[in-house]
């Protein structure tokens, strides 16, 4: 599983480097929050298949859904002067650092069981 | 379950990958984006003053060959040998030859006083009004040609004050400033020593002044052009 993920990382790095897709300077910051909600995602999409609760519709929607919302929750703290990005942070950053607890606790017991 | 999940996680992996290479390049451009315009502008500044000096040479080149022929022409007949000494003459007076002579140097450069925080700094530096007034009285004092830092003050020249440098003859200097005078050297330094004068009120202020004689000063000539587009001879008539 972690063969596939560190591939298909390094194969979208590869897309992205070589399509010439040049987002204007202004929009930095929303892709930014996206990518941290698409990073909650993918975290939370490894931790509930080592659960054995994956679901590929709630993980895909979400994936897709959350960095689309905080991207747009960005923009719309900027028109309002209200920093709601910082909201986006904050949760994804939390929820981010939890999963990957737990997807630790999971692989540290699974190591300490096999010995 | 198994094959959708890897089917899934290996798709969003390479959006993900695709956002993160988009977002690190736009990063990373916007940096180099202003040390881009750094160096093209420090490059067009050099080109800049290459071609300025290129051009201070042809003036030099070509003022020897408009001397060449003066001289030539002077050597053909009386006339125009008379009509030479009388252009010189007035090259000397309007400041367009280097003259030589006795006189005396004055160094001005700003107060090295340690400041009291909250205080006003710009007191404590050389205003082009302090230029002014040194000016002004060397040249009451019978000053027959000055300079200050080698720029020739003709009847054209400016001393003006541009944020912290000091304008003339549209050069920008900064302290310290150096203003060479031909006269007589007793008049022109008793002139600027006065009880109460200029170096007085300067040196209040912490500004150091300094004066030197000298019986042989060189004052270099205007290296400008002089040319009026507006005023024209006065022709006579009725007035």
């Amino acid at each position: 599983m972690a063969l596939i993920i560190i591939l298909s990382l390094a194969l979208g790095l590869a897309i992205g480097f070589f399509l010439p897709i040049n987002l204007p300077p202004a929009y930095t910051s929303y892709l930014s929050v996206a990518i941290l909600a698409a990073l909650d995602s993918v975290f939370g999409g490894i931790r509930a298949s080592l659960e054995n609760k994956f679901n590929n519709a709630i993980f895909i929607s979400g994936f897709f859904g959350n960095a689309i919302l905080a991207a747009v929750l960005a923009y719309i703290g900027d028109v309002l002067g209200v920093p709601i990005y910082l909201a986006a942070i904050f949760a994804f950053g939390s929820r981010l650092f939890t999963n990957f607890a737990y997807i630790r606790r999971y692989i540290l017991n699974n190591f300490s069981k096999k010995q | 379950m198994k094959k959708s999940f890897f089917v899934s996680i290996a798709f969003v992996c390479v959006v993900l990958g695709i956002m993160i290479s988009t977002q690190f390049r736009n990063v990373k451009n916007s940096d180099s984006l202003t040390v881009q315009r750094a160096e093209e502008l420090t490059s067009k500044l050099n080109q800049v003053q290459k071609e300025r000096d290129e051009l201070k040479k042809q003036i030099n080149d070509l003022e020897s060959k408009i001397s060449n022929y003066e001289n030539s022409a002077a050597k053909s007949s009386t006339v125009t040998k008379s009509l030479k000494d009388d252009l010189d003459k007035y090259k000397e007076l309007a400041g367009l030859s280097d003259v030589e002579g006795p006189g005396i140097i004055v160094t001005i450069n700003d107060g090295n006083t340690q400041l009291q925080p909250g205080s006003d700094q710009s007191a404590f530096l050389v205003h082009d009004e302090d230029l002014l007034n040194i000016v002004n009285e060397l040249r009451a004092a019978g000053a027959e040609a000055i300079s200050i830092n080698d720029q020739r003050l003709v009847a054209t020249s400016e001393i003006r004050m541009i944020g912290n440098t000091i304008d003339i003859n549209s050069v920008r200097f900064t302290p310290p400033y150096v203003v060479k005078a031909i006269g007589n050297p007793d008049t022109l330094e008793a002139a600027l020593r006065l009880k109460g004068g200029i170096i007085d009120t300067l040196s209040n202020w912490g500004i150091q002044v300094s004066i030197k004689r000298s019986d042989k000063i060189l004052v270099k000539k205007y290296d400008g052009v002089l040319s009026y587009k507006y005023a024209k001879p006065y022709e006579g008539g009725n007035n």
